[in-house]
């Protein structure tokens, strides 16, 4: 993969910053197609196109139209028919706020039970089994526990959030930690490197991928539970929203919500999680790459 | 003054599923060395070199006899070039040196300057290990070593990993550095050329972790792996091993 300067300033397939990325020899139209936004934009195409090609076949699969003029009543406000006005920043400012309290409890703790289960032999003796079950179990699992456990409030959504993330967190980074090069570590011992930089540079500098890798797992669970939770058992949220338009049999208003959620957790993994981690990850470019693709070209 | 007192060493690593016979890495090693000398011990692979160092660097602990490393009557520091680099990937050459040191110092960083300098990599300090060939590494593993005013240097076949040109271009800068600060040296190496180019006394070791002989080196430095001086010894040396593959072939009483 190359990183040409000026990926960012391409508005559009015929922009002036396109002949930059020609370079002498190479076909024009094939390097337009493997250009990074283009081959996004024809994924989005595809599935704008097999959408529109199910909503002939089946009346189920309300048009993509009817969605998007869903969605803007619900975000304007205006009326769904009867008395049902539109709501959106509401239910979405909730999910949020539970999401975020959900993480800012299951990642701490998932780092210290990783750094347990890590360093001491006898912690994994007795929690690296069970933190794999938890980690198995399926996120409605949680979902079902905290609502049985918390009830209908809010309580039951921010743990099973939590209870989520605390798994991913801690056995990625127990590996991590496992994994630090025992060379290095018999270094650190011979030099009697201070603790404080053993642990800024070894252990948080070893293991930084991993907890990477876990936060982003624990940010894309999280949310799932969150939805799942909010479904069944909350009066308020995302995951209410949806199923409240579902039980009313307005799928248009259902599909709606599903979207807004899917457009959440993937604006989230590509602005956030994928240029932090990038930035982290200076020293070796095949560290990030292995997390997937890296069509949005930041370089 | 720096002194590394080593008496009746003994190292016997248990069985392991891989290894399914006890290993005696070292047999009752004894030595003594004092001052400002460069000491290389010498011998074949499996013969107990790194677990020497080990032990000496208080990485490993030893099965039993003693082995004492003090200055002025308290535990020595040691600075330890190890057969890789051991740079720690996901920090720049600078941060690497300055990992062994207290970091917000600024005395710290002039120092690690300094080092990086001498073996000539003042100008990569802001690169990553991954951007450096290795042995660049190797010559940031070398400067690491000074910059923590080792009493005493542990070396363990810092270039055998190098290729010959690379070696020899590591072992001038080696003795260049050391001819300025004439720390406490224990050296380890197969290398015959290596340890009489380097040393002023070549330990030599037989397999079973065993010293069977010394030979002590009073050339002037720094000196050239093709000088013919350092050729004569060198000869020397290998007739020493080879009577002793002698004894020890045809079962006499070793000496």
């Amino acid at each position: 993969m190359t990183y040409a300067s000026g990926y960012q300033d391409i508005p559009t397939l015929s922009g002036p910053g396109m002949t930059a990325l020609q370079s002498p020899g190479a076909s024009g139209s094939r390097r337009i197609l493997r250009h990074p936004w283009v081959v996004q934009v024809i994924a989005v195409l595809v599935i704008v196109v097999v959408w529109q090609g199910l909503t002939v076949t089946s009346d189920r699969v309300p048009s993509i139209e009817k969605v998007l003029s869903f969605l803007w009543t619900e975000i304007s406000g205006g009326s769904h028919g009867g008395s049902l006005n539109g709501e959106f920043w509401g239910p979405l400012g909730l999910s949020l706020q539970r999401y975020v309290i959900g993480l800012a409890i299951g990642i701490p703790v998932g780092v210290v039970l990783g750094i347990v289960i890590g360093t001491s032999r006898w912690a994994r003796g007795l929690l690296n089994d069970t933190t794999l079950v938890l980690l198995a179990l399926p996120a409605v699992v949680w979902a079902f526990l905290a609502a049985l456990w918390f009830g209908l409030t809010s309580t039951a959504p921010v743990m099973a959030v939590a209870l989520t993330a605390i798994p991913f967190v801690a056995i990625n980074l127990s590996t991590g930690v496992r994994d630090i090069d025992p060379g290095l570590i018999e270094m650190s011992k011979s030099y009697r490197v201070s603790r404080r930089n053993q642990v800024t540079d070894l252990l948080i500098g070893g293991t930084l991928n991993n907890v990477f890798t876990g936060i982003r797992l624990a940010f894309m669970t999280g949310w799932n539970s969150l939805l799942i939770v909010e479904w069944f058992a909350a009066t308020a949220g995302v995951g209410w929203r949806a199923r409240f338009w579902y039980d009313a049999l307005r799928y248009a208003g259902f599909v709606a919500w599903i979207l807004v959620f899917v457009l959440l957790i993937t604006a989230l993994d590509r602005l956030v999680l994928r240029r932090l981690e990038r930035r982290s990850f200076r020293w070796n470019r095949q560290a990030t790459l292995t997390f997937g693709d890296d069509w949005d070209g930041v370089s | 003054m720096a002194t590394v007192l080593i008496e009746n060493l003994t190292k016997i690593y248990p069985p392991t599923v891989t290894h399914p016979h006890r290993v005696q890495a070292l047999g009752g090693v004894n030595m003594s060395i004092t001052g400002n000398v460069f000491v290389a011990v010498l011998g074949p692979s499996g013969s107990g070199k790194t677990t020497l160092l080990n032990i000496v660097a208080g990485v490993e602990t030893p099965t039993s006899g003693s082995v004492r490393a003090v200055q002025d009557g308290v535990p020595a520091q040691v600075g330890y070039v190890f057969q890789e680099p051991r740079l720690l990937p996901w920090r720049t050459v600078l941060n690497n040196m300055l990992y062994v040191k207290d970091r917000k110092s600024d005395r710290a960083r002039r120092e690690a300057e300094f080092y990086l300098t001498m073996v000539g990599l003042n100008e990569v300090a802001h690169l990553y290990p991954s951007q450096l060939s290795t042995g660049m590494q190797q010559r940031v593993g070398i400067a690491r070593a000074f910059l923590v005013n080792p009493d005493v240097l542990l070396m363990d076949e810092p270039f055998s990993h190098m290729d010959a040109l690379t070696g020899r271009s590591l072992r001038d800068y080696l003795q260049r550095v050391w001819l300025q600060t004439r720390k406490t040296a224990l050296f380890v190496t197969h290398d015959v050329g290596e340890a009489v180019e380097l040393a002023d006394r070549v330990l030599m070791l037989r397999p079973g972790g065993v010293i069977f002989d010394e030979i002590t080196i009073d050339l002037p430095r720094p000196r050239r792996a093709d000088d013919p001086a350092v050729k004569h010894v060198e000869t020397e040396v290998l007739r020493r091993f080879d009577s002793m593959e002698a004894v020890v072939r045809f079962g006499n009483q070793p000496r």
